[in-house]
């Protein structure tokens, strides 16, 4: 009796399409951070502003990841902050080798050197995706969950150790070829290279998240997630489903390095550990094995330091950064919008 | 089975881990005359830090190439403390370890950093080993209770002193070239939140507000920051005179400077320590190679000891004969503290044989506050807690010709201190 009359009220009560939650609320939350900036920053604040979508928009790539591979096979992949890190140096190596040193202001020249060297960088860094799943992880796809989670810490070491010993010690300087002039779009006040980053990272997580819900491949990736057996069953290829996400994810941390190396112009071997622990927080506050989530959380982190930084607790940023995700995890112990991909017994 | 599984790849992962993180230890062998003893040479050498313990271990090399003490036949036992291509106190303390344990070690040259140097000192203090520091500045390290506690083993004997002043003086430094060179009266003060950077960021806020200037903002970032661009922005929200950063390249002071000039703002100027006179912008993982060109202009640094040496040409000359290259900031301290030694070994060492007592002899004789040094860099002493007699500070400033820093003029506090 009572049930019956409070069932239709509370569907009459949800008017909104839950479709349009989580962009309602990533707007609401992005008006309260620009809010606590002016508190901070005053004047500065839509400098600030840009600051955190930019280094947001690099955390978030990384975190893709890290979420996906958990999604299917439910790894932390603890090397692919170094498969970040090997990205920027892909992007060393080929404006150094084309012989470039500065700012490239022909737009016929820019544009494709620009596209050359995302493809080059992801499809290089895909690929060693893959041969690492194939190499380290499959053979211990069926063992207990430490071991290969174990070996990722190992293959980190190796990747870092080789460009250690192989490339350079210390920062190399990359040739920032994007031109640097502010632009003035209506009251937006922005630099080119920061409206670049916002916007490929941006397109390049809406291009994965239409992948993923609209293709063929995507639904044999969110099947395997789902159930491996079934879906093996069901016809998909578990294998190459599973190295298919590897090199997406790899190849996004690839893009990921060439932003590096374009907005900050150095990269150094061991700038994987910091920035891939940054993007795995993301990835967690998110929800680990959620998409949106991942990206949600890049943005939220990067938030969280510019701010801590622009109130002048800089110092107190990083723990700002984990404090968050440690109260996040308290309250809601799946992450914002909770584990999607993996929710499997 | 589950267990020897994991087992197998936790034992693959700490045999790789340790493979990874071992360090190279090179010692010479005994040579023909006279007792065998070693020097210890305990710097960073690898990567990023390569353009600071280089020149500065080829110091201590320069002086016992130049230098003889009858009776004594002297190697080196050198250690690196670089992990990662990074200062590492954890591995500074180890190294310490190491060479207390060598009976043959009666002096340690080193460390390069304050971080690393508060690891050592317990250490070398347990040992009775006493260590010489070309270029500490860290006040912790010697004065107050912090440095009480430090050598709380045996507090009463000194094992550690040092020929860098300290940064309350180089903080003043800083300031001095901060009000009086480029004219400013208001700063943003940063610091890396290492022991280093934060005392050297204090003694400048100190000297800058004695001066009459004003802090708008002090912060601190994380010292294994990429991402500048909030404390940038900060800066061009405070429009300050100058910014000063107290703490060293590997921490990102570099990539700090190069994201201002990215930002438009390379005409704020900058002025940091030591930590970023690390050599010219041709050198590779420099500050001035890092922050490029643009950010390169209006910088300024500081340099914790004697500029204007007693025999400069001949000193340059004998460096750059054996070495094919110019001196570092650090290489004439470094040649300081291996002559304090010979002295040390020369006045009380002929005779001795026993080499625990004979680092015992060495350790006291260092530690006594009325002994006087004649070396490179003048005449000193150590005071009562082991830092040094001159407190002289040398200012450098960008040079864009050459691209790299030049010496503009040096201030003895001890003579002109800051009122």
């Amino acid at each position: 009796m009572t049930t019956a009359v409070q069932e239709p009220s509370r569907t009459a009560r949800i008017s909104i399409d839950r479709r349009w939650n989580t962009p309602i609320g990533v707007a609401i939350a992005l008006v309260v951070a620009y809010l606590l900036l002016v508190i901070a920053a005053g004047p500065q604040a839509q400098d600030q502003f840009i600051n955190a979508l930019t280094i947001g928009g690099v955390y978030a790539l990384i975190a893709l990841g890290y979420t996906m591979v958990y999604g299917i096979i439910e790894l932390i992949n603890f090397s692919h902050g170094e498969i970040f890190m090997v990205g920027s140096f892909v992007c060393w190596w080929l404006l150094t080798t084309l012989g470039f040193s500065g700012a490239i202001t022909d737009p016929l020249v820019l544009i494709p050197v620009l596209v050359l060297t995302f493809v080059v960088s992801m499809a290089v860094m895909g690929v060693v995706g893959v041969v690492i799943e194939r190499l380290a992880y499959r053979p211990l796809r069926n063992a207990p969950r430490l071991a290969p989670l174990i070996t990722a810490i190992g293959v980190s070491f190796i990747l870092q150790n080789l460009v250690f010993v192989g490339i350079s010690n210390s920062i190399v300087t990359i040739p920032q070829i994007i031109p640097n002039p502010e632009l003035h779009i209506g009251p937006i006040n922005i630099r080119l290279i920061n409206l670049f980053v916002i916007v490929l990272a941006v397109s390049l997580m809406f291009a994965l998240q239409m992948f993923i819900s609209r293709t063929k491949l995507g639904r044999a990736m969110r099947s395997t997630a789902i159930d491996r057996e079934a879906a093996q069953i069901m016809g998909v290829n578990v294998n190459s489903t599973i190295a298919l996400t590897f090199f997406i994810g790899s190849a996004l941390a690839g893009a990921a390095g060439v932003v590096q190396g374009l907005y900050f112009g150095v990269t150094v071997f061991n700038i994987g550990f910091q920035n891939g622990l940054k993007a795995f927080t993301a990835a967690v506050l998110g929800g680990i094995g959620n998409i949106t989530g991942a990206a949600i959380g890049g943005f939220v982190i990067g938030f969280i330091e510019v701010l801590a930084s622009a109130f002048g607790y800089g110092r107190w940023s990083e723990a700002a950064v984990f404090a968050t995700l440690v109260l996040v995890l308290v309250f809601r112990p799946t992450g914002i919008l909770g584990q999607q991909l993996a929710d499997r017994a | 089975m589950k267990f020897a599984r994991v087992g197998a790849a936790l034992g693959a992962a700490a045999i790789f881990a340790a493979a990874c993180s071992s360090t190279p230890s090179g010692s010479g062998g005994g040579g023909g005359g006279g007792t065998a003893i070693k020097v210890g040479i305990e710097l960073p050498m690898t990567g990023g830090e390569a353009p600071n313990g280089v020149p500065t271990a080829n110091g201590v090399a320069l002086a016992l190439s130049q230098i003889t003490v009858p009776g004594f036949t002297i190697t080196v036992n050198q250690q690196d403390d670089a992990v990662n291509g990074k200062h590492d106190a954890n591995q500074g303390a180890k190294n310490m370890t190491t060479l207390a344990n060598d009976s043959q070690v009666m002096f340690v040259v080193g460390p390069y950093n304050s971080s690393v140097a508060q690891a050592e000192i317990p250490v070398s203090n347990a040992a009775g080993l006493m260590q010489c520091s070309p270029a500490n500045t860290g006040v912790v390290l010697t004065k107050g209770d912090a440095a009480k506690a430090l050598r709380k083993t045996n507090p009463d004997k000194i094992a550690y002193v040092r020929v860098a002043t300290t940064d309350d003086n180089q903080g003043a430094g800083t300031a001095d070239i901060a009000y009086n060179t480029v004219g400013a009266k208001t700063a943003y003060v940063l610091d890396d939140t290492q022991t280093y950077g934060k005392g050297l960021a204090d003694g400048f806020t100190d000297a800058f507000t004695k001066f009459g200037g004003k802090v708008l903002k002090r912060d601190g970032v994380p010292d294994s920051t990429t991402d500048f661009t909030s404390y940038v922005t900060t800066a061009k929200g405070l429009t300050p005179d100058i910014v000063m950063y107290g703490g060293v390249t590997t921490s990102g002071l570099g990539l700090f400077r190069k994201q201002m000039a990215q930002a438009g703002l390379a005409n704020i100027p900058f002025v940091g320590g030591d930590g970023v006179n690390d050599g010219s912008a041709a050198t590779a993982s420099s500050f001035l190679n890092i922050a490029g060109p643009d950010g390169d202009a209006n910088t300024y640094s500081t340099v914790a000891a004697i500029h204007d040496i007693p025999n400069p040409d001949k000193f340059g000359a004998d460096y750059k004969a054996k070495f094919n290259s110019d001196p570092g900031s650090y290489s004439a301290p470094a040649y300081a503290c291996t002559q304090v030694f010979l002295q040390a070994l020369k006045d009380v060492g002929s005779g001795v044989t026993d080499l625990a007592q004979l680092r015992e002899k060495i350790r006291a004789y260092v530690a006594d506050p009325t002994k006087k040094y004649d070396t490179v860099l003048g005449n000193f002493g150590f005071d009562e807690n082991g830092d040094t007699t001159q407190h002289t500070i040398s200012y450098y400033q960008y040079d864009s010709a050459s691209k790299d820093w030049k010496f503009s003029k040096q201030r003895d506090f001890t003579a002109d201190p800051v009122k």
